[in-house]
C-alpha cells in the first residue's frame, strides 16, 4: 500500500492495463500457482524494463522510466520538477457536475493536485531482428487470460524530480503487482480465477491516501477479515467503514457520472461566530431536489428528495449498496411497513420525518432519532444537540414542518452567546445541477434562526450511523 | 470538378510499351497513394499471363484472375502505397471498356479491402480511379468511382504525367516486436481451425496497434487523439480460466514501413497499417502453405503435430526504379532463394530486379540451431500491453531507417530458443 501524506505537492496517478497470459498444462494445485506467480514475475520484469513507458494524459509528454527517466518533449529533462510537469497539460476540462468559482476550488480536497498517467509498452526495437515464429502447441490444457487494471498512486515533494517520481512510480507498480499476486493466489479455488483490482481510499490525516487490492465480484460482506485487519494495520476505530468499495476515493479530476453534485456545501464560506465553532456533516453525499429524474414532484416532493439525499450518503460511505430510491420506491416501503394504504403508491402525498424515519428503517436497516420542537423559534436552542449530532453521527439531517421539508447539513454554534447558524440544503430549488447558482442563490447556504417559521412545529429526522466497519 | 491524379512519368512509357503489344485487352493495376488533397500513381502493374489461357481467352478479360492478381499486388506494397485503380489497354468501345473497368474495379477494391484487418477512417478516400487506353490512338480516357458506393457512377478525372514524382517521399519505418498467444479450441485443433484462432487473435492485436501511440522521430504531436480516454474495459470474470486444446503464438520482429508524400498525420496511420497487414500476410501465407502441406499428407493423422515450429517468412524490399526512396517488397520463406524472389517480383509487379539490388538487411532469418524444452514440458509466455507505443529511432532523419544491432538480434534469439519444442515430423 503506498500511502500519501500532506506534504505532497503533486500526486502521480499511473493506470495501465497488463495482459496477463498463461497456459496451465494440469491442475495440480502447486504446479497452477507455480506459473501463476511466474507469470506475475515476467509482468514484473515487464514493468522493470526499457520499454516500459509512461505516457503523461492530456500531454505530449512521454517518459521511460527505466531509462534513466529519457523523456520527450526534449524540454523535459530527468531533473525537471515533477510540479513544472502541470505546464505542459493542457487545462482541465470544467467538471461536468457544474461551474466552480476559482477562488473556492482550492479548498476542496486534502490532496495537492493529480496527474495522471498511462502506463505502456514499447515495442519497437532498434532493427534488424529475428523475423517472427509461429509455434503450436496441441496439448489439452487450460488458458488463461486476464487483463490486470493497474492503477497506482504515488506523491512527490516540492523539490522531487522526474526522476525520483520514475523511481517511485516503477516501484509502485511493482509493489502493486505482488499485492495483485497475493490477492489472485488467495483467491484461487481450483480452476477458477478472480481478478485482482486496486481501489483507492483517503483516509484520515496524516494517512492520507492509501491503495488496496480486492478481488472483483466478491461483496464488501465477505471481506470483513481483510477490512478487520486493516483497521488495525492503519489504527483506525472499528466502529465505521473506512474500506468499503463505496469509500473509494473520488479524485479531483474524475466527474461522477450520475451526474448529481456531490457535497456543494464545500464551495461556501462558513460564518464566524464568536466563540463559535462550525460542526458539518462528515462524508459525501449527493444533492437531490425537485424535477430531478424526469420525476415532477414540485410542490409535493421535498421531504422525498431531503430523503434521497439521506440515502446518497448512507450509500456513498459504503453503509448501504442500496442505490437512491425512487419516489415510487420510498412510497412502496411505506405501504409495505402498513404505514400508508395500497393507493399511496404513484400519489402526490407528503410525508414527514416520521415516514422519513420509518422508509430508513425498513429499506435500509437503519435508525434515527426523531427530535420535536413544539414551536419554530425553539429551534435556536437545539444548538448543543445537533452540533454533537455531526460531531458523532455526521449524517444529514432532515426537517420537516410548517409546509416545508428541508436537509441541515450543518451548523455553526457558540457554545457561550448561544448564536446559531444552519447549513440548509433546500430541496425546492427545480433548477438545473449548477453549483454557481445553487450557492450563489442559497439553495445551498448557511441561514439564522428566523429561516424557520417560528410558530409551527418541526419534527427532525436524525439518522444514527450503524456500528459497523 | 473530379479528382486529378498527378502520375509519375515512367508509367506513360510503361503502358505505351503495352499498346504495342498484340494482345487485347491489356488489363493491370494502378498503384499509388490517394489523400484528400492529392492523388498520385506511381506505377502501373498488367495482369500477369494465365499459363494456359488459350487464344480465345485471352481476348476476354478474366475477372477472377485480375483480383487474385490485385491480391497478391496488395501483400507486396509497403505502408502509403495501394491499388488505386485498374487500367485496360484496347480497342473496344469506350463504353464497354468503362463497364469492364468498374466491374474489375469493385471486383478488386473490395477483395482487397475484406482482407483489411482494421477498419477504414471515416476520412479515408474511397475514390479509385479507371483509365482507358485505346493502343491505337493512345486516347486516353480517366475516370473515378466511389467504391462505398455500390450505385457511384463514373466522374470525370485529371490524368497528369510528372516525373521526380517520388523524390520527395518521406519515409516512416520501425522494426516492430510481435508477441502473441492465443488458445486453440478444444477438439478442434487442426490447420483449418487453427486460421481461425490466429485471424482472431490477429484481429484484437489489430486493434491494439490502432489505439496505440505512435510517435514520428520520438515526438508526440498536439493533435494526437489516438488514445481514448475512459477506455471500456472488459472485465470477464468467468472467462479468465478456459479449457483449450493447445496454444499458438507467433512472436518475433517485423520491419513496417510506409512512404507518404506529405501530411504528417496520416504517417502514423500509413504505418500502423503497414506493421497489422505485414504481420497479417505473413501469418495468412504460413497458414496457406500449411493447409496445402496438410492436403498434401491427405490429412490423415490431421493433429499427430503435437508440436509444430514454423518460420514465418521475412521481409524484403525492392527499390523502385523511379528515383526516390520508394520500393515494394516480398516475403521469403527460409527455404527460398533470392532467384525465386526476383522471380515473383517479375511475375506479380513486373519488375525486373538483380538479387543485388535486394534489401534482405532488415529482417534475419531464424535459424533453428537447437531445441529445448522448459521443465515441466510447458511454456509461460505473456502477452504485450493493451496499449503500445510505437517509436521511430529518435536519432535516425525521417527519410530512411536502418539500425544494425546484433546485439539485440542474439539476444531475441536466445530467449526465444528456449521457448521450442521439438518439431515431431
Amino acid at each position: 500500500m503506498v500511502v500519501v501524506d500532506s506534504e505532497t505537492a503533486t500526486v502521480l496517478r499511473v493506470k495501465g492495463l497488463l495482459e496477463f497470459r498463461c497456459q496451465l498444462d494440469g491442475t495440480d494445485e502447486q504446479l497452477v500457482r507455480n506459473v501463476i506467480s511466474r507469470t506475475f514475475e515476467t509482468l514484473r520484469s515487464q514493468v522493470k524494463s526499457e520499454s516500459c513507458v509512461l505516457a503523461v494524459s492530456d500531454s505530449p509528454v512521454i517518459i521511460w522510466p527505466n531509462k534513466d527517466a529519457y523523456a520527450t518533449p526534449e524540454e523535459i529533462t530527468p531533473s525537471t520538477l515533477c510540479e513544472d510537469m502541470h505546464q505542459w497539460i493542457q487545462a482541465d476540462e470544467q467538471e461536468s457536475s457544474g461551474k466552480k468559482s476559482s477562488k473556492k476550488k482550492s479548498k476542496k480536497s486534502s490532496v495537492a493536485s493529480v496527474i495522471n498517467l498511462r502506463l505502456m509498452t514499447e515495442v519497437t526495437k532498434p532493427g534488424p531482428l529475428s523475423a517472427p515464429i509461429l509455434t503450436k502447441t496441441v496439448l489439452k490444457s487450460h488458458f488463461v487470460s486476464v487483463t490486470l487494471p493497474l492503477d497506482c498512486v504515488v506523491c512527490t515533494g516540492r523539490s522531487d524530480t522526474i526522476k525520483d517520481a520514475c523511481e517511485q512510480l516503477i516501484e509502485a507498480l511493482t509493489h502493486q503487482l505482488c499485492e495483485m499476486e497475493k490477492v489472485t493466489l488467495q483467491n484461487m479455488k481450483g480452476m477458477t480465477l478472480l481478478v485482482p483490482e486496486p481501489v483507492h481510499f483517503l483516509l484520515p490525516e496524516p494517512k492520507g491516501l492509501v491503495t488496496v487490492v480486492y478481488p472483483v465480484g466478491v461483496p464488501d460482506s465477505q471481506l470483513v477479515a481483510q477490512r478487520k485487519e486493516l483497521h488495525q494495520q492503519f489504527e483506525l476505530p472499528d466502529d465505521r467503514p473506512y474500506f468499503r468499495r463505496a469509500n473509494a476515493y473520488h479524485f479531483p479530476n474524475e466527474p461522477y457520472k450520475d451526474g448529481y453534485l456531490r457535497n456543494p456545501h464545500l464551495a461556501l464560506t462558513h460564518p464566524t461566530l464568536d466563540n463559535g465553532k462550525v460542526y458539518l456533516v462528515q462524508g459525501i453525499y449527493s444533492y437531490h431536489h425537485y424535477m430531478q429524474d424526469r420525476v415532477d414532484d414540485n410542490g409535493w416532493g421535498c421531504a422525498y428528495r431531503s430523503l434521497q439525499t439521506i440515502c446518497s450518503w448512507f450509500q456513498q460511505q459504503g453503509y448501504v449498496e442500496l442505490p437512491v430510491p425512487t419516489h415510487k420506491e420510498i412510497q412502496q416501503a411505506l405501504v409495505d411497513v402498513g404505514d400508508k394504504q395500497a393507493s399511496f403508491v404513484g400519489s402526490r402525498q407528503w410525508i414527514g420525518s416520521i415516514e422519513v424515519q420509518a422508509v430508513l428503517s425498513h429499506l435500509l436497516g437503519l435508525t434515527s432519532k426523531i427530535l420535536f420542537v413544539s414551536q419554530g423559534a425553539e429551534l435556536a436552542s437545539k444548538g448543543r444537540e445537533l452540533a454533537n449530532h455531526f460531531l458523532t453521527e455526521g449524517t444529514p439531517v432532515m426537517i420537516g414542518g410548517g409546509v416545508l421539508a428541508h436537509t441541515i447539513l450543518g451548523v455553526a454554534w457558540s457554545e457561550t452567546t448561544g448564536q446559531i447558524r444552519y447549513l440548509i440544503l433546500d430541496p425546492h430549488y427545480t433548477g438545473a445541477e449548477d453549483l454557481q447558482v445553487i450557492t450563489d442563490k442559497g439553495w445551498c447556504g448557511w441561514k439564522g434562526p428566523d429561516f424557520w417559521d417560528q410558530t409551527a412545529y418541526y419534527n427532525l429526522c436524525l439518522p444514527q450511523r450503524p456500528k459497523v466497519i | 470538378m473530379g479528382r486529378g491524379y498527378i502520375v509519375q512519368d515512367d508509367v506513360e512509357g510503361y503502358l505505351s510499351k503495352l499498346c504495342e503489344q498484340k494482345a487485347d485487352p491489356v488489363t493491370g493495376l494502378l498503384i499509388g497513394q490517394s489523400s484528400t488533397q492529392r492523388d498520385f500513381v506511381v506505377m502501373a502493374i498488367r495482369t500477369p499471363q494465365k499459363e494456359e489461357s488459350a487464344a480465345a481467352a485471352r481476348n476476354s478479360v478474366d475477372k477472377e484472375w485480375v483480383t487474385e492478381h490485385a491480391r497478391q499486388v496488395s501483400r507486396m506494397l509497403p505502408g502509403g502505397l495501394s491499388v488505386v485503380g485498374v487500367f485496360i489497354i484496347t480497342n473496344a468501345d469506350a463504353k464497354d471498356a468503362l463497364t469492364t473497368l468498374r466491374q474489375l474495379l469493385f471486383a478488386v477494391e473490395n477483395l482487397i479491402s475484406s482482407e483489411h484487418l482494421w477498419d477504414p477512417a471515416d476520412d479515408d478516400v474511397t475514390d479509385c480511379v479507371t483509365l482507358h487506353i485505346n493502343p491505337k490512338t493512345r486516347k486516353t480516357v480517366c475516370r473515378t468511382f466511389d467504391i462505398k458506393d455500390p450505385k457511384s457512377v463514373a466522374k470525370p478525372a485529371d490524368w497528369k504525367y510528372q516525373s521526380g514524382l517520388c523524390s520527395s517521399w518521406a519515409t516512416v519505418s520501425c522494426s516492430l516486436n510481435v508477441d502473441m498467444l492465443l488458445p486453440l479450441p478444444n477438439n478442434r485443433t487442426s490447420t483449418g481451425n487453427m486460421e481461425e484462432c490466429l485471424k482472431e487473435g490477429l484481429k484484437a492485436w489489430a486493434h491494439q496497434i490502432e489505439s496505440g501511440l505512435c510517435l514520428i522521430d520520438g515526438k508526440r504531436l498536439p493533435e494526437d487523439s489516438e488514445l481514448t480516454v475512459g477506455q471500456v474495459e472488459n472485465k470477464r470474470l468467468t472467462d479468465v480460466i478456459e479449457q483449450c486444446g493447445g496454444s499458438v503464438s507467433v512472436t518475433g520482429a517485423i520491419h513496417s514501413r510506409a512512404y507518404l508524400h506529405s501530411n504528417k498525420p496520416k504517417a502514423r496511420l500509413a504505418e500502423k497499417r503497414d506493421v497489422v497487414s505485414t504481420v497479417a500476410t505473413r501469418v495468412q501465407m504460413m497458414l496457406e502453405e500449411l493447409l496445402a502441406s496438410d492436403q498434401e499428407s491427405k490429412g490423415s493423422c490431421r493433429d499427430k503435430q503435437q508440436k509444430g515450429l514454423f518460420c514465418l517468412p521475412h521481409r524484403i524490399f525492392c527499390p523502385l526504379k523511379v528515383s526516390g526512396p520508394l520500393c515494394v517488397c516480398d516475403y521469403q520463406f527460409s527455404d527460398e532463394g533470392l532467384s525465386e524472389v526476383t522471380e515473383r517480383l517479375k511475375e506479380m509487379l513486373d519488375i525486373d530486379a538483380a538479387e543485388e539490388d535486394l534489401d534482405t538487411r532488415q529482417e534475419m532469418t531464424f535459424e533453428i540451431t537447437g531445441c529445448d524444452i522448459t521443465p515441466g514440458g510447458h511454456r509461460v509466455c505473456v502477452c504485450k500491453v493493451d496499449m503500445h507505443a510505437c517509436v521511430l529511432c529518435p536519432d535516425c532523419p525521417p527519410f530512411c531507417c536502418l539500425g544494425v544491432a546484433m546485439a539485440t538480434a542474439v539476444a531475441l534469439l536466445a530467449t526465444a530458443a528456449s521457448m521450442l519444442y521439438l518439431n515431431d515430423i
